[in-house]
């Protein structure tokens, strides 16, 4: 029987896919459209192999005169915090993911059911927040002070937790792929709601939710502002973006102020990290999360999830 | 008779309590949601008076929310500077030109891109295509304009330096970072660049959602691959395009900064056509860090955003109730 | 439905402020410490006369949060462990360092004092967004001179005498309880002093000596640059400027505040004087007639080829400028001179490096606040940071510890008695100018012995601009400020580094009158003229 269904499924699929010319076509746009999006990456890749000698002489180069793997010497240097921030992102990714997502899942999951109650009302909360904030320091203010986020792990991880623009998402990826009969007849059998949205909807939905996950694996990899004011005091909870920025940020001060600050900056410019290293950075922060990615994908492409209405 | 009337009773009765219970639960899934935006959105809402004040310390009891309390009221004096360059017109155009053109692009290159994926038929490529899209997105805007300033840097950049090697004479190089006209092109390219791959995953999982007896009725009734995408795959789209388009238009008066302040390189040449509502408040504020000033800058641009996504949601709303948001 | 909504907004609101309030008062109570409050300490403070805290205001042991900048430091265990021991000996206080850098002192620093933190001691000066007078002002730090609980007399009564009078001067400005001191400057370099910055190698090379460019004035490097451009290729770039740096090498000019938008011209003959043509009144900054011979001559050398374009751009120029200095591969640049920076910027180079000043070194309001230290009013105990600065500023072995670190791991002191740092100097680099008083320490291997007293005597001959001390409040004209300060952040950079096109320059005079500036140079000028009658 299995094979049967396994026939049945190549011939549908040949009957219905594209002529070959017409794929052909398909294949070329997205050729030539990854490679303007990997190009960029494969130049930062280079720079990052490039001596900073050949950096000063000739700029950056997709044919260094000369490589180097200093910037990776240097960034193995700085040993214990880069793991201890390698460490602290993915911490932060995962934890964070997990819990942002069982959020989103539960609170536009009751959004979606026409028959809740107070469906418009808690809608327009959350959309609100969406238009309207109380700006960055009173936020600060609130979360540190009253909510003592600051220095540990939670002032990294709550922040992002709930976020109105994917619960909109998330709302409307239920609306158009679980039928309401689907949560009425499980109603009508007994089944209670918790049961009914993890054991019923959740599984169908699941092309809709590993795209909010990535969105927020996404959020929380490349969160750096979150640690720059919540993280101050205990350098150990610094995430990998952030020992990115702030390079970045130290450089760009400096020539922001250097009329000001005169030989000050020149001194203290000589010693910030060279321009190889700020994309040895790239890279290592890249490369992680470029894995974790075909995880997601897995659901998000089509092929496994057709016919689990039925069951 | 009177059995009935009970049972009718009971049976209201029942499904009173059960409806409570539902309600109940339901509440409770929302609850957590609920007190994170207590917590961290509404509480902190009290800055929004900032703006309309004029920001000092409350020397007696110096936490935030005194000082926010006893600074002087001044009406709408925080917010003259939004319109006293005389340039605003010009960065109100370019915040909310930009952003249109990103919406109708980001929607016709997701959804195009979306359906093309979809037809590739080994999933691996497809995968593979899906993962190199969204490898710009990985690539910070500081680290993007490095990047194109390889390519258009006036002393070491590949581009000029390619010329000269032509021997094309050196008034006739283009001075990227100081000539205006191909800026916006740059822009748009650079924006989509980054956030295709990310739009694209967000119809390609919709797309996912559509259950593929629907393709099958349409091809046994003989509909070309164009009909199917017509009449299946667009309509089933609908919902959430419109409410993309809906939250986009909600931030049409904020522009990303990353995008209009790096990639040009803060140019202060190309200003008139890079500079966005977000990228003057910056060059004003930037020395003076002037709290109440940033805040009626934010307030306006939240308070225009709101106006048109509640315009927007209504005109939804009157053509089709289920794709609105509210 | 929206009637419902508002209501839950207000009713929100409402618990905010209630919670908030809460909030701020718990952060009181729950602080290790009760705090000593004012009136106590006036009384105490009224039976000492003595500069040694008495024993009664040191029986609570307290923690003193520190919020610094440019630190580059990854680890201050070991220095923090023989910081606290002796400090806890000394004052009855831990001392809890707030490392900020570069990149985030800003931020950081501004949210923390805007929203109340409990930081006791902040970095501030005249150049970052935590601007020392606007910060006074806005009633952000405490007044260490206040005549109601003064301070500095309490606890620091030796401590200004020993800093420069012209600093002093600096730190008194009108702020939130009156004209005085609210914050503790630190003694370090203090004055302006723009130079030119020739290779000299080069330079021989072509013949030339370093005469030759003493003997010349701005308009007339043209003829080296031609040469040396010949003979080096087309790549080269003879000279290196920098944004407004370069102006103040040409033109005799003070910046008057932090928004470059206000221009004080000075006697070239005596800085301690204005030049006579203007007199005391500030100008415009671009409608000079000396700003627009300056942008014209600029505007030559750039068509010419003399200026590497990279540095027109504000984003890459100072990327563009270390490298080309590292490289060695430029002819003239620009420098506002440190003391001692020569021989370090010769060996840094590989090349020779001589320093040619444009004027006498002087001293304005901007450079008076380059690095000072401010009490937070949010603190709990100014008292006891008070003590500390005190201590910081008086004390070698705490001020050598803080800025070096341990003797015999961060440093070890050679025969001359000068510091040679080891490796792990690598790991706790604060920035040494932004503490406080550098002349405590022990000189560095490379300044030599003696250099604490070459350094104040070169220092010390510093002329005074007529206008040091005046503050430009800018809160009368702040929406034509910030208006006009973008509109100059367009054009600056082309202007100063030659790239901009003809007619620029009067396109963002035109705009610049549209957006108030005349009223902005009528204000400044208002209010110079009632600094000069209340001196």
């Amino acid at each position: 029987m299995s094979e049967t269904t396994v026939s049945l499924k190549r011939r549908k699929r040949r009957i219905n896919a594209v002529s070959v010319p017409a794929e052909a076509v398909i294949h070329i746009i997205m050729i030539l459209f990854c490679l303007f999006c990997i190009i960029p990456f494969v130049f930062v890749v280079i720079i990052s192999f490039t001596s900073e000698e050949s950096i000063r002489q000739i700029g950056y180069s997709f044919i260094p005169n000369e490589w180097s793997v200093e910037g990776y010497q240097y960034v193995m240097k700085m040993g214990a915090q880069l793991w201890r921030s390698y460490f602290n992102s993915f911490f932060i990714t995962v934890v964070g993911t997990i819990c942002s997502v069982l959020m989103c899942v539960l609170y536009s999951y009751a959004l979606f059911r026409p028959d809740f109650k107070y469906r418009n009302f808690f809608m327009f909360i959350s959309f609100f927040t969406m238009m309207f904030g109380g700006g960055l320091a009173p936020t600060y203010a609130v979360s540190k002070q009253l909510l003592g986020l600051h220095d540990n792990y939670a002032a990294l991880i709550v922040p992002l937790l709930f976020s109105p623009f994917n619960i909109v998402i998330m709302r409307t990826f239920f609306q158009s792929s679980v039928p309401t009969e689907l949560i009425e007849s499980a109603a009508i059998d007994g089944s209670g709601e918790y049961n009914t949205l993890f054991k019923i909807v959740v599984p169908i939905a699941k092309p809709g939710i590993a795209t909010i996950a990535l969105f927020n694996a996404l959020a929380y990899w490349n969160d750096w502002f979150t640690a720059m004011i919540y993280v101050r005091d205990a350098k150990e909870y610094i995430p990998l973006q952030y020992l990115l920025i702030k390079m970045q940020r130290d450089v760009q001060f400096l020539s922001q102020n250097s009329a000001s600050l005169g030989a000050e900056a020149v001194k203290a410019a000589v010693n910030l990290p060279a321009q190889s290293l700020k994309m040895v950075l790239v890279v290592m922060i890249v490369v992680p999360i470029t894995f974790a990615y075909p995880f997601f994908q897995r659901y998000i492409i089509s092929g496994l999830t057709v016919g689990s209405i039925k069951g | 008779m009177s059995t009935a009337a009970v049972n009718v009773n009971t049976d209201l009765a029942k499904k009173k309590s059960a409806r409570r219970k539902k309600t109940f639960m339901l509440t409770t899934m929302v609850l957590p949601g609920a007190i994170w935006l207590l917590l961290l959105r509404y509480l902190p809402m009290f800055g929004i008076i900032l703006a309309f004040k004029d920001y000092k310390v409350y020397p007696k009891n110096p936490t935030l929310l005194q000082n926010i309390l006893h600074s002087k009221w001044v009406g709408f004096a925080k917010f003259k500077f939004i319109v006293a360059s005389g340039n605003a017109w010009i960065m109100i155009r370019n915040t909310i030109g930009y952003n249109l053109i990103f919406i109708v692009l980001g929607l016709f290159f997701g959804v195009a891109f979306a359906i093309m994926l979809n037809e590739v038929t080994s999933k691996f490529v497809a995968k593979t295509y899906q993962t190199l899209m969204f490898f710009p997105y990985f690539m910070s805007w500081v680290v993007a304009s490095y990047f194109l300033y390889a390519f258009l840097a006036p002393t070491n950049g590949l581009i000029p330096n390619m010329q000269k090697a032509k021997g094309v004479p050196a008034d006739q190089i283009i001075d990227w970072y100081n000539y205006k006209k191909p800026w916006p092109f740059i822009l748009i390219g650079a924006r989509m660049w980054k956030g295709i791959g990310y739009g694209c995953v967000l119809y390609l999982s919709a797309i996912t959602g559509i259950d593929s007896s629907l393709y099958e009725a349409a091809s046994i009734d003989g509909a070309s691959k164009w009909q199917q995408i017509k009449y299946v795959t667009l309509p089933h789209l609908k919902t959430m395009i419109v409410i993309l388009i809906i939250m986009d238009v909600g931030k049409i008066f904020n522009a990303d900064f990353g995008l209009f302040y790096n990639i040009p390189m803060a140019s202060g040449l190309l200003t008139s056509v890079t500079q966005v509502i977000d990228t003057y408040v910056y060059s004003a504020l930037m020395s003076t860090n002037d709290l109440s000033m940033s805040a009626a800058a934010g307030l306006t641009q939240n308070v225009l955003g709101f106006v048109c996504i509640m315009l927007a949601n209504t005109i939804t709303k009157k053509i089709d109730e289920d794709s609105s948001l509210f | 439905m929206k009637k419902k909504a508002l209501a839950l907004v207000l009713s929100v609101a409402m618990m905010a402020t209630m919670l908030s309030a809460c909030g701020g008062n718990s952060g009181t109570s729950s602080t290790d410490t009760s705090s000593t409050t004012e009136s106590s300490s006036t009384e105490t403070a009224s039976s000492t006369d003595t500069a040694a805290p008495a024993e009664d205001e040191l029986a609570e042991h307290v923690t003193i949060k520190w919020y610094l900048e440019g630190s580059n430091v990854s680890d201050d265990t070991e220095v923090m462990a023989a910081v606290n021991e002796y400090l806890g000996e000394k004052l009855n206080m831990t001392l809890e360092p707030i490392w900020g850098t570069w990149g985030d002192f800003d931020e950081g620093a501004s949210l923390s004092l805007q929203s109340g933190d409990d930081v006791d001691i902040y970095f501030t000066c005249s150049w970052t967004t935590n601007e020392y007078s606007q910060y006074a002002k806005d009633g952000y730090y405490v007044r260490l001179d206040d005549p109601e609980n003064n301070l500095l007399e309490k606890y620091a009564p030796d401590l200004l005498g020993l800093i420069p009078d012209v600093l002093v001067d600096g730190a008194n400005v009108e702020g939130a309880s009156g004209f005085g001191v609210y914050a503790v400057p630190g003694y370090k370099d203090i004055a302006n002093q723009y130079c030119w910055d020739v290779n000299v190698t080069l330079l021989e090379k072509y013949g030339y000596t370093i005469d030759d460019v003493k003997n010349r004035s701005f308009d007339q490097f043209g003829e080296l640059f031609e040469t040396v451009k010949q003979g080096e290729g087309a790549n080269f770039f003879p000279l290196l400027p920098e944004s407004s740096v370069i102006e103040r090498c040409v033109n005799r000019v003070a910046a008057i505040d932090d928004n470059g938008l206000l221009s004080y011209y000075f006697n070239p003959e005596n800085p301690s004087e204005p030049l006579s043509k203007y007199g005391n009144v500030l100008q415009n900054k671009f409608a000079t007639d000396e700003f627009r011979t300056f942008a014209e001559q600029m505007s030559k050398y750039y068509a010419a080829g003399y200026v590497d374009p990279e540095c027109a751009n504000s984003q890459t120029s100072q990327e563009t400028r270390t490298a080309h200095q590292l490289e060695g591969s430029y002819l003239i640049g620009v420098q506002s001179y440190a003391y001692g920076y020569e021989a370090q910027a010769s060996q840094e180079r590989g090349i020779e490096v001589q320093f040619v000043p444009c004027e006498d070194p002087y001293i304005d309001t901007v450079s008076s606040r380059g690095a000072m230290m401010a009490i937070s009013t949010a603190s709990k105990n100014p008292e006891r940071a008070m003590m500390f600065l005190n201590l910081l500023n008086t004390d070698p072995y705490l001020m050598t510890l803080l800025e070096y670190g341990v003797e015999g791991v961060h440093y070890t002191l050679n025969d001359d008695g000068c510091v040679v740092f080891t490796d792990k100097r690598a790991d706790y680099t604060p920035w040494r100018n932004g503490m406080g008083n550098i002349t405590i320490l022990p000189p560095q291997e490379g300044e030599g012995v003696g250099y604490v007293e070459r350094f104040k005597e070169y220092y010390g001959a510093s002329h005074m601009l007529p206008t040091t001390g005046f503050t430009f409040d800018t809160d009368p004209v702040e929406t034509e400020v910030a208006a006009c300060k973008s509109i100059v952040e367009e054009y600056s950079t082309a202007l100063y580094m030659g790239s901009a096109k003809d007619g620029m320059l009067d396109e963002m005079l035109e705009r610049l009158d549209g957006a108030g500036m005349q009223k902005i140079v009528d204000e400044a000028n208002r209010q110079l003229d009632e600094f000069f009658k209340s001196k």
